[in-house]
C-alpha cells in the first residue's frame, strides 16, 4: 500500500510539473502562428490533472480550476468563470443519468429545491457579469469575492462531517405531501435501503443561497449542495451526493445560457478544459478505488486555501490597496 | 436481493434517457468541431487574437477582437465556422436538462410535480429567452 501511495505522489508531482513547465513556457512565448497549439495543451495538462486530483481529494473539480485558473493564468475573470461552469456542467450531464437510473438521484427531490435556486443562480450570473463590465475595477471585486468564498469553502469542507444514514424521526408536511422518499440498492449492505427526506423549506433557502454563488463565480456548488441535502434534509450519503449532481445540471445550464449570451464562453479555453478533465477524472476515478492516501485531501484544501489567499492579495493589488 | 427490485419513478427514468442522448450529442459537436477550431479550421475568432485578448473582460474582449458588442446568441448567426459550431454543441448540452425536464413532466403520476416542473421549465425558458428579450440584436 505505501508502495502505491508513492507511486501516485510521484505521478501527482509529474503532472503538475509538467503543467507549471508548460505555464511557464507559455508566459514566455509571443503569440504567433507556429506556436498557437502552447496555450491549449497548457489548458489540457492543468484540467487533466485537476480530473486526476479532484476524485481522490473528494473536491469538485470546478472549485479547482476557477481559483487556480484565477490566480495563475492570463484569462479574464469572465472566461474563467465561463469555463468553470461548462466543465461543472459536462461532468455533472455525463454522471447524473446513471445515478438516476440507480435510484440514488431523485429528481422529486432536486425538482422543489431547482425551482428556487435555478432563479437565484440565473440572477448570480448576471450580478457577476455586470460587476466585471460594468466597472472598470469590477474584476478585482469578483477575485477578492471569490477569494473569500473560497475561505467559505474550505471552512466548510474542512468542518463538515457525513452521515452515511441519517435517521429521518420527523417528515415535514411540505416534505410529507411531496413524498419526498426513495430507495437504492446498496451493495455493502446487500440489501434494498429506503430513505425520507425531510426540512424542505430550510433546504430551499440554502439552495437559493448556493445557485446564487454558484451562478456568480462559476461553480458546481456540490461543496454545498452535499451537506445541505445530507445533514439538513436527512439524505443519506450517496443519495445526497448523487442528488447533488442533478441539481447542477439544472443551475449550471441554466447559468450557462447567462455566459454564453454574454460571450464569456469561448471554445479556445473550453474544449481542452473539458477534454483533460474528463480524460483525468476517468484516471482519477480509477486510482481513487485503488490508493487513496488521506494526506491527498488536505493536500488540495491547502491549494485552495493558497489559491484564495493568491486571489484576494490579486485583487487588493488590482486596486491599489496592497 | 437484487439490484433489479429498486423501483424508479417513470418520470426519472425519462429524465435520465433523454439527458444521456443530448449530454453525448451536445459533447461530440463541442469536442469534434472544437478540436478542428483548435486546428485552425475556418474560425470565426481568429486563434491568435484571442489569446492576444482573452485577459480583457468579456464585453471589451469582443469589441477589440470583433468590434462588436455581444447582447445574444451571436455565434448563432456563424454556423459555417468550426468555434461557432463547438458553441452549438455547448447550447446542445445546456439544453439538456430542458428536455429531461419536459420528458419528466410527460411521465409524471403526481400533478404537484407536474406543476412543479412546468415552473422549472418556465424558469429554464425564461433564463434562455431573456439575453434576447432584454437586449435584441448583437452588433
Amino acid at each position: 500500500m505505501r508502495h502505491k501511495n508513492l507511486v501516485f505522489v510521484l505521478l501527482v508531482i509529474l503532472l503538475l510539473g509538467m503543467a507549471g513547465k508548460l505555464f511557464a513556457a507559455g508566459q514566455n512565448v509571443e503569440m504567433s502562428p507556429s506556436n498557437w497549439w502552447v496555450w491549449p495543451l497548457i489548458l489540457f495538462c492543468f484540467t487533466f490533472s485537476i480530473g486526476v486530483i479532484a476524485p481522490l481529494s473528494g473536491v469538485g473539480g470546478g472549485v479547482l480550476f476557477v481559483p487556480l485558473a484565477t490566480a495563475f493564468f492570463p484569462f479574464s475573470v469572465d472566461f474563467v468563470r465561463g469555463t468553470g461552469l461548462i466543465m461543472a456542467l459536462s461532468s455533472a450531464l455525463s454522471s447524473a443519468p446513471q445515478l438516476i437510473k440507480k435510484g440514488l438521484a431523485n429528481i422529486k427531490i432536486m425538482s422543489p429545491v431547482v425551482v428556487v435556486s435555478i432563479i437565484t443562480s440565473v440572477i448570480g450570473g448576471i450580478v457577476g457579469l455586470w460587476i466585471t463590465n460594468a466597472f472598470p475595477a469590477g474584476k478585482y471585486y469578483i477575485t477578492i469575492a471569490l477569494g473569500v468564498v473560497l475561505f467559505l469553502i474550505f471552512i466548510v469542507m474542512i468542518t463538515s462531517k457525513r452521515v452515511e444514514f441519517p435517521t429521518v424521526e420527523k417528515v415535514d408536511s411540505l416534505s410529507e405531501k411531496l413524498e419526498l422518499e426513495g430507495s437504492w440498492f446498496e451493495p455493502s449492505l446487500d440489501k434494498v435501503v429506503d430513505y425520507k427526506i425531510t426540512k424542505l423549506p430550510i433546504g430551499m433557502v440554502c439552495f437559493a443561497l448556493v445557485g446564487f454563488i454558484a451562478g456568480m463565480f462559476g461553480l458546481g456548488a456540490g461543496w454545498a449542495n452535499v451537506p445541505v441535502l445530507n445533514l439538513i434534509m436527512g439524505a443519506p450519503i450517496k443519495v445526497a451526493v448523487s442528488t447533488s449532481m442533478a441539481i447542477i445540471t439544472v443551475n449550471d445550464a441554466a447559468a450557462a445560457w447567462i455566459y454564453m449570451a454574454k460571450g464569456a464562453v469561448l471554445p479556445l479555453i473550453v474544449v481542452p478544459s473539458v477534454l483533460g478533465i474528463s480524460i483525468g477524472a476517468r484516471i482519477g476515478a480509477w486510482l481513487a478505488v485503488r490508493v487513496k492516501p488521506a494526506f491527498i485531501k488536505y493536500l488540495v484544501l491547502s491549494i485552495m486555501l493558497f489559491a484564495a489567499l493568491l486571489d484576494i492579495y490579486k485583487g487588493l493589488h488590482g486596486l491599489g490597496i496592497l | 436481493m437484487s439490484e433489479k427490485k429498486v423501483y424508479i419513478d417513470p418520470m426519472n427514468i425519462a429524465f435520465a434517457k433523454i439527458m444521456e442522448i443530448f449530454t453525448l450529442v451536445g459533447l461530440l459537436v463541442m469536442l469534434i468541431f472544437g478540436l478542428l477550431y483548435i486546428m485552425g479550421m475556418n474560425p470565426y475568432l481568429n486563434i491568435a487574437s484571442v489569446i492576444n485578448h482573452w485577459g480583457l473582460p468579456a464585453s471589451k474582449f469582443w469589441s477589440q477582437t470583433k468590434g462588436i458588442q455581444v447582447k445574444g446568441y451571436v455565434f448563432l448567426h456563424y454556423l459555417n465556422t468550426m468555434d461557432c459550431l463547438s458553441m452549438l454543441g455547448i447550447c446542445i448540452m445546456a439544453l439538456a436538462p430542458l428536455f429531461s425536464v419536459l420528458g419528466a413532466v410527460l411521465r409524471a403520476r403526481n400533478k404537484i410535480y407536474t406543476i412543479l416542473l412546468i415552473i422549472l421549465m418556465a424558469e429554464f425558458i425564461f433564463a434562455i429567452i431573456r439575453p434576447i428579450i432584454m437586449a435584441a440584436g448583437g452588433e
